[in-house]
């Protein structure tokens, strides 16, 4: 099988014919202008056959940067009478809490925003009904406007669909090539501006993203692939290509997503269930918690301001801090880094395309922990650009009087301290203990700075997988198929019968299910949970329940999820049921790495020696990670080299090699 | 002379522990005010002179400063009663000294290392119910504080570790959410523990003398950093004044002035000329008024840092016994709409020194609408509450944002959905109010207009402001229109007697209230705006034809209807040439 995460600089690739051991791992630049080009120039640097892989499943940023970028489709929205601007209004907020500063530019432009006359209460009840002579006119007046694609949001949609799937069917007699989608057909719930805001997204991108998908499809088979290819979804499961289009929202940010899904895939077989993930890449660095095996998953996302996602995506938080992050002195005279980034173009110092300001890469190059012989990803130089990055860092150091070693020390503590920061807080905010955790360093630049974050936030190991560099594309080759479906209940639950939940459940899971008639090799597992609160609360818990439970064990689980999120429960408040959710999984054959024999341990062979600046110069030992075998052990410090990555193992820090080929670092 | 690594680490732990306090109590609070909409604080304070040393990042902006003028009162306070001891808690609510209102409750915490006081640690949390005459605190016709609750002076609510249960007997008794109110209690005197946990890890990694002179270093940096910001405001005093529309019980104007005055790095805000204290609830204490001076100036320099350093180059006049100096026994419940008039004299002031950095005025009033009754079908009692969302004003850099939360908050209006589902009133609309922006090179954003059915009988309370005095524009732009209250009772529209403000209006079923929000004021001449911008201002119906040619002074070509509204092309030639004979 072949996992290719297409980002915005690189194309990476993982392949394995067996699905356990690793064939090839490279990566190629991206091709912005036709992402699907960088995908086959990697299946043919990679010498990728199409009877080698019965699979291929890829990550991608279109999606994300169409949105960023405003790249999508020309879009129309209809909502009720009265309610035009819910795209636009959003609910009262700002863009950042100081500064106020910037508009912002909804998907659907004003002009091209219609109302309908029709209304329905919470209930579903039609107060207004709709008139069909209404629409056609309206669909005439969007066939003037010449929109592609057509979004339809109407209050309470969740609550008795009739209305949006009316307009949707006359709309598609006018005119059969219109995109057009329904709110409720992508959220079935409450809260109007985030669910219309998920359905622009998706009606924004349809268009795009299935052109992408059929162009992709056609690319593949004329390099004589007929293999099924997956999409990785941002909620950490596949989506067939065929289907792409129709689940275009869905696919957002689904390369860090990735990341998460195989460094917890990872972990769990090294034996740890408590993971935070750190990545680090060019301009930002990607946390996310692991509690128990599963990622967390948040329910909602912004894409930009005021555009919310409302679709279970694996929960990850990014700041900006990478290996591109600018270095410079505030107006008293602190020393900070980032979250402004040299970005791909200049870049770094180093790279010798222009840039003059110091960045993270720099630091690391004039520290001689990534190797100026050997720079990574790079083709247009064959060394690194030291004496250009001294001179950067030697100008900063001189305000602030140290010299060029202790001011890229600095520069290094304090970047280091950022994503520290942001790890810990995230631990803290959702109630963990950080020591509990294992640390999965992963990204081109997260086991260079991977100890120092280990360090600072008091975790205890930080493991470094096979192949840090690529471990988005490794988890779209070992992820799941997997659909989320949800219904707002939004009653209490005295209001509620056990009849009527285990209803809504059967009926999410035979829809769930459909999709998979055609795949096969597959488990199907069914998850359901039921969002909850206490009667006024506006935020819920998720509380795992099974399709069989009555209300009453439905509330008891809910006291207990309540009890370990807050330490106490409020009594006899009465209990709402928000809404009941179904989660149905593909799970492909588990083809599990086993690990090898334990092994005794043994020194790993040094394969060379040089300075590496640990508060002073050092002579440091250098290791290849392709002469590294399980059992392996040595101190810090240390460098790890190998062609995807560069690995820290600070003073004080020792490294073994385990069955799986993973290094395991603690401190001593 | 500190070394700068050691400084910039040491700083990001102190702020990271308050940060950690911040997250501590949003996640345990029973009040769903401090839960959903962050409403505490939470800070590092120095034992001395009461200095902000650090203060996390999640609570809400209009505690900025706040909540050092605070814990400086108390120093006071506890200097005249023997000073701290160890294991000491004191607890205040007395918005006179403490700010705000009476629901904001202020904790302080003396932290002693081997035994000698190294800071005190101060959080704040927004209690739901504090007694007094109506649920919640907010009462439109107050005329004396005693009718918005409960005052707590400052008073230890530990001695030397040793719990005063008897304080908190007495407070319960007098509030609606007794038990709420304990769990509020233990969560935010948890925190410190939190606190406490975090200092001492970074006393045991540099020692205590290294990081008193890391924390004073950083003060003295702080305030360099403040202090270049303001040495780029020209010299000069810039005077301005504004109004309040009334006070909610007398029908006559109120009026705020502020003379700043920048002295090379020093700003001194000079209140002098503001009118004396309303008899109703339009009334805020000094310590508010100076915090949110400090926050408009942070949304004028967005970096610099929370800390007394930063605060040290501000010197403040504000005329005692004033709206916005309270003093007892003066009602402050109309904290909301008030502190939102500071904001907005800070930015006009300063617009006239630096006005290609300063955004016009936004909205600037809060408009809270409460209604309440019960629920037709199962009779339980429900209160609901909407605050204006507005326009933000235009600024060199851009237009103006729409459906905007206030400057001092973070906090959202509720999902239309979600409030059909809770209470018997049914939204007709929730929209821009087309045309509400103040017309500009650059446009103020829109204020936002909505319609809301009683669909049983129900009482609704009004407190807004900036009908009579609406949110002007800076260098040439235009005032945004100002705010709008109606009310249909049996199929008559009216407007409250105080334009702005009503004290429970009985509503019958299918009577309703019909409100739109101020815009912001616009930036420059409307003269010199993008004709392409007017043209999309114009198809999007942001502003009529009327408007487009009489105030932006452009010439439409062309008209096409598209379905039941009117698509028009400018023309340019025509435009710059009408445009330049009106120049």
């Amino acid at each position: 099988m072949v996992g290719i995460d297409v980002g915005g600089t690189f194309t990476d690739l993982f392949f394995s014919r067996d699905g356990v051991s690793v064939d090839r791992v490279l990566k190629v630049p991206s091709t912005p202008d036709d992402p699907s080009r960088g995908l086959i120039n990697a299946l043919t640097a990679a010498e990728v056959h199409p009877d080698d892989t019965g699979l291929i499943v890829h990550g991608t940023t279109i999606a994300t940067n169409a949105v960023i970028e405003r790249k999508g489709a020309r879009c129309a929205l209809i909502t009720t009478r009265g309610f035009r601007d819910v795209l636009e209004l959003g609910r009262r907020d700002r863009h950042r809490m100081y500064g106020l500063t910037g508009v912002q530019n909804p998907l659907v432009p004003r002009a091209l925003r219609w109302e309908l006359d029709e209304r329905l209460d919470h209930t579903g009840a039609v107060l207004t009904p709709l008139d069909d002579d209404a629409v056609r006119a309206l669909a005439r007046t969007l066939m003037e406007q010449q929109v592609e694609a057509v979004a339809i949001s109407f209050l309470h949609s969740y609550a008795n669909t009739a209305h949006e799937d009316r307009v949707r069917d006359i709309l598609l007699e006018s005119n059969a090539g219109w995109q057009v989608v329904t709110s409720s057909s992508i959220l079935r719930e409450y809260y109007e501006f985030e669910r219309t805001s998920t359905a622009v997204v998706q009606a924004y991108l349809q268009p795009l993203v299935s052109r992408y998908a059929a162009n992709l499809q056609s690319r593949l088979a004329e390099q004589g692939f007929a293999t099924p290819t997956f999409v990785m979804q941002s909620n950490g499961g596949l989506v067939p290509l065929r289907q792409l289009g129709g689940r275009a929202a869905n696919i957002v940010r689904s390369g860090p997503a990735a990341g998460v899904i195989a460094a917890a895939r990872i972990a769990a077989a090294a034996g740890f269930d408590h993971v935070i993930t750190g990545d680090m890449g060019g301009t930002s660095y990607d946390v996310a918690v692991v509690v128990g095996g599963r990622p967390r998953v948040a329910e909602e996302t912004q894409l930009d301001f005021r555009i919310p996602l409302r679709l279970p995506m694996i929960d990850v938080h990014t700041i900006g801090a990478g290996g591109g992050s600018i270095a410079y002195l505030d107006r008293g005279g602190i020393l900070q880094v980032g979250p402004r980034s040299a970005g791909a173009v200049p870049g770094p110092v180093c790279f010798g395309r222009g840039g003059t300001e110091p960045t993270v890469t720099d630091v690391n190059a004039v520290l001689s922990r990534i190797n100026a012989h050997n720079p990574i990803g790079l083709t247009h130089l064959t060394s690194l650009d030291i004496d250009g990055a001294r001179r950067a860092i030697g100008q900063l150091g001189d305000s602030i009087g140290l010299g060029v070693e202790a001011t890229a020390e600095a520069i290094l503590t304090i970047v280091n301290q950022r994503m520290a920061r942001r790890t810990r807080l995230l631990s803290v905010e959702q109630g963990h203990d950080p020591r509990d955790f294992v640390l999965v360093a992963f990204g081109g630049a997260g086991p260079l700075h991977g100890a120092a974050i280990m360090r600072e936030v008091g975790v205890r190991t930080m493991l470094i997988p096979p192949h840090p560099g690529v471990l988005c594309a490794l988890g779209c080759a070992i992820a799941d198929l997997r659909y989320d479906l949800s219904r707002t209940v939004e009653r209490r639950v005295s209001d509620v019968t056990t009849a009527t939940v285990h209803a809504i459940f059967a009926e999410q899971r035979a829809e769930g299910e459909r999709q998979f008639q055609a795949a096969e090799r597959m488990t199907v597992v069914t998850e359901h949970a039921a969002q909850m609160s206490y009667a006024g609360q506006i935020h819920s818990l998720r509380v795992p329940v099974q399709s069989d439970w009555d209300l009453a064990r439905m509330i008891d689980a809910f006291h207990a999820v309540y009890r370990a999120e807050y330490g106490n429960t409020l009594g006899t408040i009465p209990v709402v049921i928000v809404s009941l959710k179904t989660t149905v999984q593909g799970r492909r054959t588990p083809q599990a790495a086993k690990p090898a024999a334990p092994a005794t341990p043994t020194p790993a062979p040094v394969t060379a020696r040089r300075p590496v600046y640990f508060g002073g110069w050092t002579d440091t030992p250098i290791y290849d990670r392709a002469t590294l075998r399980p059992g392996h052990t040595f101190p810090g410090p240390a460098i790890l080299e190998q062609a995807d990555t560069t690995s820290v193992i600070e003073p004080g820090m020792a490294a073994r090699v385990d069955g799986f080929g993973n290094v395991l670092v603690e401190m001593q | 002379m500190i070394d700068p690594v050691t400084l910039a680490v040491v700083r990001g732990a102190l702020e990271q522990i308050a940060d950690e306090m911040d997250l501590h109590l949003i996640r345990a609070a029973l009040s769903p005010i401090i839960s959903e909409t962050n409403d505490c604080a939470h800070g590092l304070y120095d034992p001395t002179s009461g200095e902000t040393i650090a203060q996390g990042g999640y609570g809400l902006p209009q505690f900025l400063a706040n909540m050092q003028w605070t814990v400086q009162r108390v120093i006071a306070v506890a200097a005249a009663e023997g000073g701290f001891a160890d294991g000491d808690l004191w607890i205040v609510n007395d918005p006179y000294l403490s700010g705000t209102h009476l629901n904001d409750v202020v904790l302080v915490s003396p932290v002693f290392v081997d035994g000698t006081l190294f800071t005190l640690f101060a959080n704040t949390g927004h209690w739901m119910d504090m007694g007094g005459s109506a649920p919640g605190g907010w009462v439109p016709s107050a005329t004396e504080i005693h009718q918005e609750g409960i005052i707590i002076p400052p008073l230890k609510l530990f001695e030397q570790g040793r719990y005063n249960e008897a304080v908190v007997r007495l407070i319960t008794a007098n509030v609606r959410l007794p038990e709420q109110l304990r769990g509020d209690l233990a969560a935010m005197i948890n925190v410190f523990a939190v606190g406490r946990r975090g200092l001492e890890a970074v006393i045991g990694k540099y020692g205590q003398a290294t990081l008193r002179n890391c924390i004073a270093e950083m003060m003295d940096r702080s305030e360099r950093q403040m202090r270049s910001y303001v040495a780029e405001i020209p010299d000069g005093t810039y005077a301005v004044h504004d109004w309040f529309d009334n006070d909610g019980v007398d029908d006559a104007p109120l009026r705020v002035a502020l003379a700043i005055t920048v002295d090379g790095s020093d700003l001194h805000f000079d209140f002098t000329g503001t009118a004396p204290a309303a008899r109703g609830p339009m009334n805020i204490s000094d310590g508010t008024t100076m915090s949110m001076c400090l926050v408009a100036l942070k949304h004028v320099f967005p970096d610099v840092p929370v800390n007394g350093g930063a605060f040290r180059p501000t010197r403040f006049t504000i005329p005692p016994q004033s709206i916005l100096a309270a003093a007892y026994p003066s009602p402050v419940g109309g904290t909301t709409d008030v502190v939102q008039r500071v904001v907005d004299v800070v930015f006009a002031a300063l617009a006239q020194a630096i006005p290609a950095l300063v955004p016009a005025a936004p909205f600037g009033t809060t408009g809270v609408a409460t209604m309440a009754g019960r629920h037709p079908g199962s009779g339980a009692y429900y209160v609901a509450v909407y605050p204006y969302p507005g326009g933000y004003g235009a600024s060199a850099g851009s237009d103006g944002l729409v459906n905007g939360t206030p400057p001092g908050s973070m906090a959202k209006f509720m999902s239309v959905e979600m409030s059909e589902h809770r209470y018997p009133l049914r939204f007709d609309y929730y929209r821009i109010r087309e045309g509400s922006g103040g017309a500009g090179q650059h446009r103020g954003g829109c204020g936002t207009a909505y319609g809301i059915t009683a669909l049983a009988p129900c009482v609704v309370s009004i407190l807004g402001d900036r009908v009579d005095h609406v949110p002007p524009g800076i260098e040439g732009g235009c005032p945004a229109a100002g705010n709008e209250v109606r009310i249909v009772t049996g199929g008559q529209v009216w407007t409250p007697p105080l334009r702005s403000k009503a004290d429970r209006v009985a509503l019958g079923a299918g009577d309703s209230i019909r409100l739109a929000s101020p815009g912001g004021g616009g930036y420059g001449s409307p003269l010199l705006r993008d004709v392409q911008a007017v043209e999309d201002d114009l198809n999007a119906g942001l502003i009529g034809r009327d408007a487009a040619e009489a105030v932006y002074g452009v010439v439409v070509a062309t008209e096409t209807p598209v379905g039941n509204r009117v698509h028009r092309m400018l023309d340019g030639p025509a435009t710059a040439a009408n445009r330049a004979a009106r120049a």
